[in-house]
């Protein structure tokens, strides 16, 4: 009796723990601000803290930069700096929405590399700290008007993320293959079209199968928007999708198939099944030759009317308990010093977001010195005629549109 | 005799049957290069090695071990606990409550993780124990099912025979129970085990970063291009507990076999 009555008031309470637990009180969509005021006072609270940051773990280049440049530099500062390999950075941003919704303070995720629509679904939902990079005293060797750095993917970064490295949409193909490349996107889709079962893109919604098809459309488009409409998508959609139906059958396998990820277009490329690939990072090109993965007569493709190009960045969840410390680190990443070495191709070979105008001598020296690449030009060569991201909002509209008519279409 | 030929090239193609597919990572594990198309590694090495204890891969092991371990060692009693009680005792309604039991595995651990993440979050409960938790729920169903079957075999008069001769409690549990349940007992550990050695979603979500297993090592490696020694390196050798545990049930089984 009194042990039934026992479990019966354990059950209630169980019941009501759980209720309580589970009983969220959504949290708020405003983007929490730093309580620091000054630089001294986040340089002060930041030492003895120890910072995770969360970041793709696929690029070994990139991992060891950080382990053994970024973290070393970090710990003269007083800060840890832990990195956390991810598959995927939206791991991040979802172990960040749980841990607002739980109300947590004192997050595992202090920093954050990230782009696009992680940062675009991270600010909408007020998962970032924001309005303290123009607080860090490095971003005075950035461009201030430098529109790759105001928005990323069409979202505005409000000093929500810090500047880290730029990147640029780059077509990769083997010389040995193909001895005099197209010059324009018009003139890849024609030796496509030339040369059948040579080249395929990835499957949207990889980012960069989804990038490959927004060149298209604004190749094949005239004046597209850089805003989401559904009237601009209704206007433009056709055509693009009309050109890559066209161009399916000389595809890869037919186009009846299509490389899931770019990691295996990577892969197609590294077997020499296909002439041709596609890349938003092409500072990994340098390691991937030097390492014998791809072959050596591995050329960029310079097109005539140029690529896309954008930014990554440094995001400090609004959840971090250790944010002084991740603004420390991004304070850092963005020193000329550590902008240097990330950018020698031995090291990461990533491009830097600082302005060479706003650096003293020296360092622009230093950076004008920077050992080139036999595989990537340089970043001004790379990225002549530059166009900035589409809005995020047409990224799942195209790659939905392309499933609808590209893909079930074969 | 024509049948004993059939059965054991049957066996044969089986076992080929789930060993090719090791044998392209097996290669790999010890090549710096191979490209397509040769049929074997173009340069022997062990880059991939190197680059795998680089990255952390010992205390990776380490993560996944006192995972492995902790999720066995929590979800084989209760598993016990439970079968012994679906087919030793009365049970109102033992249909669903068998199937209540066996829920879990009709949900991806994903699916669980994704909701409980917040509510373990919300608790305050530390990440490893968090994690050790939902991966026992998620092992649970298999350790019941082993723990059923064994408990289907066992013969209870074993226990009223040692009873009646006035042994105590423990000394049915020690020398009457477990002898008898060893086999069953180990391999519902075993399963348990695995559960925890290979998790990926619910180490990472509810372990906050904080568990770096191996993997979170892994599909951090396989997500990029370029990684395949380092990934195999890591797979094959993530490869070699489990093996190990499954000789052992095996001399086990061998033992208590009449």
């Amino acid at each position: 009796m009194a042990a039934k009555q026992i479990g019966r008031t354990l059950a209630t309470v169980a019941v009501a723990a759980v209720m309580t637990l589970a009983g969220c009180s959504a949290p708020s969509p405003d983007a929490p601000e730093p309580a620091e005021t000054t630089w001294t006072e986040v340089e002060e609270a930041a030492v003895g803290q120890t910072v995770s940051l969360w970041m793709w773990g696929g690029d070994e280049q990139g991992n060891r930069y950080v382990d053994s440049v970024l973290a070393p530099a970090a710990a003269e500062a007083g800060v840890t700096l832990r990195r956390v390999p991810v598959a995927d950075t939206g791991e991040a941003v979802n172990r960040i929405l749980a841990e607002r919704q739980a109300g947590i303070t004192d997050g595992d995720v202090d920093l954050v590399w990230v782009n696009g629509d992680n940062f675009a679904t991270g600010k909408q939902a007020g998962a970032w700290l924001c309005n303290w990079t123009d607080q860090l005293p490095n971003m005075q060797y950035t461009d201030p008007d430098d529109p790759l750095l105001l928005s990323d993917f069409g979202t505005p970064v409000d000093g929500c993320e810090a500047p880290w490295h730029k990147a640029q949409f780059t077509l990769v193909y083997d010389e040995a293959s193909i001895p005099e490349p197209p010059a324009t996107l018009e003139g890849v889709l024609q030796w496509a079209k030339d040369n059948p079962g040579r080249f395929t893109y990835p499957a949207p919604p990889d980012f960069t199968g989804s990038v490959f098809i927004r060149e298209v459309l604004t190749r094949v488009a005239d004046d597209v928007p850089l805003e989401y409409s559904d009237e601009a998508y209704e206007q433009h959609s056709a055509p693009l999708f009309d050109t890559l139906n066209d161009l399916a059958p000389s595809l890869w396998r037919a186009g009846r198939t299509y490389p899931q990820t770019v990691e295996e277009l990577n892969q197609l490329f590294a077997d020499g099944q296909v002439d041709m690939m596609m890349t938003y990072g092409p500072a990994t090109l340098t390691d991937l030759v030097g390492r014998g993965t791809f072959p050596d007569t591995t050329r960029v493709l310079l097109l005539d009317e140029g690529t896309v190009g954008n930014a990554s960045f440094l995001a400090v969840p609004s959840t971090s308990g250790n944010s002084a410390g991740a603004r420390v680190v991004a304070n850092i990443a963005l020193s000329p010093q550590q902008q240097l070495e990330k950018a020698k191709p031995d090291v990461w070979g990533q491009f830097t977001v600082l302005d060479s105008d706003r650096l003293n001598d020296e360092d622009r020296a230093s950076f004008d010195a920077l050992p080139e690449s036999p595989v990537v030009p340089t970043y001004e060569e790379l990225s002549r005629n530059a166009r900035p991201e589409l809005a995020t909002a047409w990224v799942p509209a195209l790659d939905e549109g392309w499933r609808r008519t590209v893909l079930a279409g074969r | 005799m024509a049948v004993g030929t059939v059965a054991r090239a049957g066996r044969v193609l089986l076992v080929v049957w789930f060993l090719l597919p090791l044998v392209p990572i097996l290669l790999w594990s010890v090549a710096n290069q191979w490209r397509f198309p040769a049929l074997s590694p173009s340069e022997w090495g062990l880059t991939g090695l190197r680059s795998a204890l680089s990255a952390g891969a010992v205390d990776a092991f380490a993560t996944s071990a006192i995972l492995g371990v902790s999720v066995a060692g929590l979800a084989t009693p209760a598993g016990a606990l439970a079968a012994r009680g679906l087919v030793l005792h009365r049970v109102h309604f033992r249909g669903p409550a068998a199937a209540l039991l066996l829920a879990p595995l009709a949900f991806p651990p994903f699916a669980v993780a994704m909701g409980l993440d917040v509510l373990i979050l919300r608790a305050g409960i530390p990440n490893l124990i968090g994690a050790v938790l939902i991966l026992t729920v998620v092992a649970i169903p298999y350790t019941t099912y082993i723990m059923r079957v064994g408990f289907g075999a066992y013969d209870i008069r074993y226990e009223e025979e040692a009873r009646t001769l006035g042994a105590s409690h423990w000394v049915v549990f020690w020398q009457v129970q477990i002898p008898l349940l060893a086999p069953a007992i180990a391999t519902a550990g075993f399963l348990a085990f695995l559960v925890g050695w290979t998790d990926y979603i619910v180490t990472l979500l509810v372990g906050g970063g904080r568990l770096v297993s191996v993997p979170v090592l892994v599909g951090a490696f396989a997500s990029g291009s370029g990684n395949q020694p380092v990934v195999a390196a890591l797979s094959v050798a993530a490869i070699a507990p489990p093996l190990v545990l499954l000789l052992l049930l095996w001399r086990l089984r061998g033992r208590r076999a009449p």
